[in-house]
């Protein structure tokens, strides 16, 4: 073996020559795309070249064999280049069908032999490729689950092994890599905490009391990867072994119990962007509840509480605020906490909100607190108890958010004279509760403390001019429990805080479209929308409506990137033509549901859909080429565009105003299709979370005495009756509803009368009978019925096959049911 | 060829470490220790014994050069001693901030040796000042040609300031003695990092062959979780320490969560540790971790923000303080001071180093709880204050120990410088979970470990193109195979190696040459010759006859399976 300078001064010259100068080693058909060599993994990127002659013919799977027959050559730099082409591929495969799934794996198999190559620059590409075919294989595993679990573990193991290279790029990538695995069995999940190996049995990866055991450690390395890379040197690396630790934490409880421990002894990290990082994580560990605080931890949390930085300061509340603590003496320890840091910090109000938070978790250990702190109230002579004290205010706002709490199995008496007092903390109270109606909040204290309530009297000069109140009439008996209202304010401030992080995160990923790391965006959109889903299911008013609003967003904007990439590419080898029509179909929907789903849709939101829809508009265009009647819609979108910004008050975005522009010139959609890459670069995407009074339109349909044990009866041929239940959410007059009712291919409409409905506030509920007029000849079938709303911008006005049904533009509102049908006369 | 090593000390113990490793015909040294534990003949490395076996006139000519890892005694103190007495004149490399900071540690011990026995001096302070300028210095990734055939380097290896691992080779053979090193990162010093080697020997310490540590943040929370109650409740803590390295480290530590918490409580550094510090540590920023490089431009981390200007007679002062004092026993000095004016309040907080030696009043706290510590006869010290025991260590652990070895994949493993039944722990693991062989002979023992060595060889043009074409279709073929198989057979069938078959041709006046099988006669130049052989009847009938036994032999073998 040469002297490793010598050898490396002498490598980037010889690559390059070497492949060109022996084409022999390759035989005819592999010579053609060979050829190229290393540049090979740039060509899908320029999408307008034309494709080079050479290989325009070559399938995917001769390229990923050169590309693999490149990686045994004897240059670095040729080798890590090649494995980088393969990365580029892989990301491209489409690992559900099996020339994908091959070409995965061939490269999967590739990256494995070069895991130990003696290059820097290799064994960094083998990880960026190990970690995108784990990412394909976790895909294809959801498609045709089982059998996959142990090839996850491996992938994970020898990600681990990666992870403790002595190269730091490659430390790097490896913890990065781990962050994004899935399908991870616990045992091997737990070994990445412990540098001692667990000892399991010699049975690989068996199945022994349900518990799903590891493979045989191969790699002695691989255990505990994660404790080394918080140790690590660099920075930059424990940052993301941080980020993954917490990532991981979701998939198993007990491996969250022990990343905790390692996450909080980074708290005492030198470097800030560590401990930020790792507070990122916790925060997210405690979004998807799987952060349990322990005794130990509590003196790590009490010293981040008092931080010199504001941010840490900021993020550790933030933590504090959502767990649940098991003893009411970490409790006090939390809420001293959390007064010590007001009385240090005193300009940080929104502290307020935490304490109320971390009372209202802790329904039993607040009113423990308030019932101390009533006996300090009445013990103390008139002018002892200051209330402006930080201390008394911290513990008044814990002690009424007791009441609040979801212990509602518990009886929790919180004395009045707690409430009187919180009457003059009016102010924040409201805000700790995220800007709650002053005057509900009056009238409940006032209720609470057992005071009389006044009707129409302005009590503002008791509480200073900004926050004058003045008390309509109101029955005390209406508000007296107005709890569950209130509680669903603190959740909204909480909500709309993690909700704010999300789209930043989504923000951020649109930035990174261009970037061409499409893989990563499209994972980070994923969590993002499982996030807000995961937000979304626990808020409910307009929130909730903003919340579903949003996932419908990202939905659209995931879309995009991905049609977005078909339309680059312009090469439809592992995607049929149709799969673009099929997304563009999908993302029309969306953007209709967008638009047609929500009431009171403010203006900002408004335009936001119709960027999308203009969007939407030009990849068809793209797609099918010119067409009068897309440019007629598209022309629509600007049109209403130019509406909202008729007052002047919003000026047309670049992209609007490009297209704007383009019509004004005469347009003829040629000079569209041909600016479309320009146009795109535009497309600025800019969720707001400013959504006033936003409601959802929503519906359930329900058929009543009807499954597949208990089919109704029908004679066939005849028309027959089905009966729905229907409840329907902020739907008004004058939206059409009809009921889909589709047996195979024949549709049947049927519209929907609703204003014989009960009304209760935003929600509408009756039932009805529904003809089925034209029954199958057929001893049994099922029936799928569906609530579809016509679009009020639906345009044209072509019937469906002429029966009177909906316009063509509908949404549908309600899940689709399954009702089963059985004939009477048995032939 | 072969890499004969001779262990001279640091075999199945810790201390004097000395490993001679002869590489064709280049016999390299390294380290060159002495053991604290002993003070008689085995004090030293047995140099007489080696160079009698060696058959050598002297001993510089005898060793090619002499490499140390670091300024532990246990690594350098013998050194004067090779030179001066034993007359060694060869070359010595070694680190720039050993090379600064030996002397130092050589003359204090001189010193206390001296001083403490009245031992019989064996090298003088002078001889320590003439072998210094003896040695070369390295840098680190410094290729170093020490003669024609031999090339050292050393990477850097955590454990203390300037520690090294050295990389040798001579011809093909290569291979790697690490001295002491860390595999994890601490606040001053980074890990130990090496590239990717061919090596066909690792020899590594092996302190820590059965321990596995757990992770520094522990040790450090719980280290400031002690000294953050003991000043929150008003006391002082007393930190003995030795001098350099550690000091440092924790104070590293406490100033920055000093910051972060904004205590005002002082930190004081005792008068001798502030200079050292400041002057080594400043002047060998290069050698330190990641984050001080990075920073130091900026801000030096060894200017603590939080250390205050220490006068002794604050000793009396009250309130809550931070006490950093050498000796780190408390074997006497102002350790021993502070100790006896703080030890009675059981507010104040002592912490302890991991190791104290027997005899001094660290080793009496370390074992068991006392609660009275008699200096002499007539001084007595009440003890009631917390003790908390420091656990940090700065080498490798043996998890550490093993991801270098797999990291190196060496031909052959020799541990040094541990204890026998630990070693031999470590060895069964080695070379059941690594598959490599893996020695750790005794002092005076030697090992013997075959190297590769590569020819250089041309082959004809047909011969490479033949390869390629073959290579080119299995790959085809490969590819083929896998897109229509499972996961399981494509990991199983990575194994496979392109073979390629021809004639080694190797003629003594010219390079070795290899071709295709048809073109021998060509190159050899000589014409194709047929043979033909007339069958023989009896030779045909006995080999009927053997074939027939065998067929009848394996009927009866496989009769169970019909
Ligand atoms: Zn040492």
């Amino acid at each position: 073996m040469a002297d490793p300078d010598v050898l490396s001064s002498a490598y980037p010259a010889a690559a390059s020559s070497s492949v060109r100068k022996h084409p022999a080693p390759l035989d005819d058909s592999l010579a053609a795309s060979s050829d190229g060599g290393p540049s090979f993994a740039k060509r899908p990127k320029a999408a307008t070249e034309p494709p080079t002659p050479g290989g325009s013919a070559a399938s995917p799977e001769v390229d990923v064999l050169a590309l693999v027959s490149l990686t045994a050559g004897i240059y670095p730099l040729a080798r890590a280049e090649a494995l980088r082409g393969l990365s580029e591929v892989v990301e491209r495969a489409d690992a559900s069908c099996s020339v994908g799934s091959g070409i995965v794996e061939c490269s999967y198999e590739c990256a494995v032999e070069l895991m130990r190559d003696e290059d820097e620059g290799v064994r960094l590409a083998v990880v960026r490729l190990v970690g995108a075919c784990a990412q394909k294989f976790s895909a294809r595993v959801d498609a045709d689950a089982n059998g996959y679990g142990d090839l996850m573990d491996i992938i994970f193991l020898q990600l681990s092994f990666m992870a403790r290279d002595m190269c730091t790029q490659v430390r790097i990538e490896a913890f990065s890599a781990l962050g994004k695995m899935q399908q991870v069995s616990e045992g091997v999940l737990l070994q990445s905490l412990s540098k001692k190996v667990i000892k399991t049995d010699t049975m690989c990866g068996s199945i022994i009391n349900g518990q799903k055991l590891p493979p045989k450690l191969k790699i002695p390395c691989a255990a505990g990867v994660f404790s080394h890379g918080i140790e690590d040197e660099f920075y930059q690396v424990r940052t993301v072994a941080c980020q993954s630790l917490g990532a991981l934490a979701k998939f198993s409880k007990q491996y969250a119990e022990k990343a905790l421990d390692l996450l909080m002894d980074m708290m005492n990290d030198d470097t800030r962007a560590v401990r930020l990082q790792t507070l990122q994580a916790l925060f997210q560990m405690a979004t998807y509840g799987c952060l349990s605080v322990q005794e130990k931890h509590m003196h790590m949390f009490l010293g981040l509480l008092v931080d010199t930085s504001a941010l840490i300061r900021d993020a550790a509340r933030k933590i504090l605020g959502l767990v649940t603590l098991p003893k009411l003496q970490m409790f006090k320890s939390a809420v001293d906490g959390l007064v010590t840091s007001l009385e240090k910090n005193p300009e940080e109000q929104d502290l307020y909100g935490i304490l109320f938070s971390i009372g209202k978790n802790h329904g039993s250990f607040s009113a423990n607190i308030a019932k101390h702190l009533a006996k300090e109230i009445t013990m103390a002579s008139d002018g002892e108890l200051i209330l402006d004290k930080p201390r008394v205010k911290a513990l008044l706002i814990v002690s009424i958010s007791a009441p609040f709490s979801n212990d509602k199995h518990k009886k929790l008496d919180i004395p009045s004279a707690i409430f009187s007092h919180a009457i003059s903390l009016l102010g924040k109270v409201s805000c700790a509760l995220g800007d709650v109606n002053q005057d509900l909040l009056l009238s409940y204290l006032c209720h609470k403390s057992g005071m009389p309530f006044w009707e129409n009297r302005s009590i503002s000069a008791e509480f200073g001019e900004s926050e004058s109140c003045s008390v309509q009439t109101m029955e005390i008996g209406a508000h007296i429990e107005n709890t569950a209202k209130a509680t669903k304010c603190v959740d909204e401030a909480i909500v709309m805080q993690s909700m704010k992080a999300i789209l930043e995160t989504v923000e951020g990923a649109w930035t990174m479209r261009m970037s061409c790391n499409i893989c990563e965006v499209r994972t980070i959109l994923r969590t993002c929308k499982e996030e807000l889903n995961v937000l979304a299911e626990s808020s409910s008013g307009s929130i909730g409506a903003f919340l579903s609003f949003l996932c419908e967003y990202l939905d659209a904007t995931q879309l995009i990137i991905e049609i977005w990439q078909l339309i680059q590419l312009d090469n439809s080898y592992t995607f049929g033509l149709t799969s673009v029509e099929i997304l563009l179909e999908k993302l029309d929907i969306s953007i209709r549901r967008m638009e047609c789903c929500f009431v009171g849709l403010n203006r900002e939101l408004e335009v936001q859909v119709l960027e999308l829809s203009l969007i939407a508009h030009l990849f068809r265009l793209s797609n099918i080429g010119v067409c009068k009647v897309v440019l007629g819609k598209l022309l629509q979108v600007i049109n209403r565009l130019e509406g909202l910004s008729a007052d002047g008050s919003y000026e047309l975005s670049g992209l609007s105003g490009e297209i704007k522009k383009a019509f004004d010139d005469n347009l003829t959609g040629v000079n569209l299709i041909s600016n479309i890459h320009t146009l795109f670069e535009l497309f600025r995407l800019k969720p707001t979370t400013d959504f006033g009074m936003l409601k959802a339109i929503r519906a359930v349909l329900q058929v009543s005495d009807n499954d597949s044990e208990n089919p109704s009866s029908y004679v066939s041929g005849l028309p027959v009756g089905v009966s729905f239940n229907i409840f329907l959410w902020n739907i008004s007059s004058h939206h059409k509803l009809w009921i889909r009712m589709t047996i195979g291919e024949s549709v049947q409409f049927t519209f929907l009368d609703f204003s014989c409905f009960g009304c209760n506030d935003d929600m509408k509920s009756g039932s009805m009978v529904a003809p089925l007029y034209a029954t199958p000849m057929v001893c049994s079938f099922v029936l799928r019925v569906c609530l579809v709303m016509e679009c009020p911008y639906g345009g044209n006005s072509t019937h469906w096959g002429g029966h009177g049904g909906p316009s063509d533009c509908v949404v549908q509102l309600s899940d689709e049911l399954d009702v089963y049908f059985v004939s009477t006369w048995q032939s | 060829m072969s890499i004969e090593c001779l262990l001279l000390g640091a075999g199945q113990e810790v201390g004097k470490s000395c490993v001679v490793a002869t590489i064709g015909g280049k016999r390299i040294m390294f380290d060159c220790g002495m053991h604290m534990g002993y003070h008689d003949h085995r004090h030293y490395p047995d140099f007489a014994r080696a160079l009698a076996l060696w058959g050598a006139p002297d001993f510089t000519t005898a060793i090619s050069c002499v490499v140390i890892t670091h300024f532990h005694l246990d690594h350098i103190g013998a050194l004067p001693y090779f030179t001066e007495v034993c007359g060694y004149d060869g070359p010595i490399y070694m680190t720039y901030p050993t090379k600064a900071l030996a002397p130092f540690m050589l003359e204090d011990y001189r010193k206390v040796t001296m001083d403490r026995r009245g031992e019989e001096e064996q090298y003088s302070y002078e001889d320590i000042l003439r072998c210094m300028k003896k040695v070369i210095p390295l840098d680190l990734k410094q290729t170093v040609h020490v003669d024609k055939d031999l090339v050292i380097r050393a990477y850097y290896a955590g454990h203390v300031l300037g520690a090294a691992m050295i990389y040798a080779k001579v011809g093909d053979a290569a291979m790697v003695y690490t001295g002491d090193y860390n595999m994890t990162p601490d606040r001053h010093l980074g890990a130990a990092q090496i590239d990717h080697l061919k090596l066909d020997l690792l020899i590594t310490e092996s302190t820590y062959a059965k321990t596995i540590r757990d992770s520094r943040h522990a040790r450090e929370r719980e280290f400031l979780k002690a000294v953050h109650k003991c000043v929150s409740g008003g006391g002082k803590v007393l930190i003995p320490t030795f001098a350099l390295g550690r000091a440092q480290e924790l104070c590293m530590l406490l100033d920055d969560y000093w910051e972060r918490m904004s205590l005002k409580v002082p930190i004081y550094f005792s008068a001798g540790l502030t200079i050292q510090a400041n002057m080594y540590y400043k002047m060998l920023i290069g050698w330190t971790s990641q984050k001080i490089k990075d920073s130091h431009a900026v801000h030096n981390p060894f200017d603590f923000k939080h250390v205050c200007h220490f006068e002794r007679s604050f000793i009396n002062n009250p309130g809550p303080c931070v006490l950093f004092a050498t000796p780190g026993m408390i074997s006497g000095g102002f350790s021993l001071e502070a100790f006896k004016k703080w030890a009675p309040s059981e507010k104040n907080l002592i912490t302890l180093p991991g190791y104290c030696v027997a005899g001094t009043v660290g080793h009496k706290l370390m074992s068991g709880k006392p609660t009275r510590i008699n200096l002499d006869k007539d001084t007595h010290i009440d003890v009631r204050c917390q003790i908390h025991q420091l656990a940090f260590s700065p080498h490798t652990d043996s998890k550490g120990i093993m991801d270098l070895i797999e990291f190196l994949s060496p031909k052959h493993v020799i541990l040094v410088h541990g204890e026998k039944p630990q070693m031999a722990f470590l060895k069964e693991r080695i070379e059941s979970e690594l598959g490599m062989p893996c020695y750790y002979p005794g002092n005076n023992e030697s090992v013997s470990i075959p190297t590769t060595k590569n020819l250089k060889m041309s082959a004809t043009e047909r011969f490479i193109t033949s390869c390629a074409a073959e290579q080119g279709k299995r790959r085809g073929h490969k590819g083929n195979l896998v897109c229509g198989a499972s996961v399981s057979e494509v990991i199983g069938s990575s194994e496979d190696m392109d073979v390629a078959e021809g004639i080694l041709l190797m003629n003594k006046q010219k390079a070795p040459k290899i071709l295709c099988d048809d073109e021998l006669a060509e190159v050899l130049g000589m014409e194709r010759h047929l043979v033909q052989f007339e069958p023989m009847v009896s030779r045909i009938e006995a080999a009927v006859q053997s074939e027939l036994q065998r067929a009848k032999a394996a009927d009866s073998g496989s009769e169970g399976n019909e």
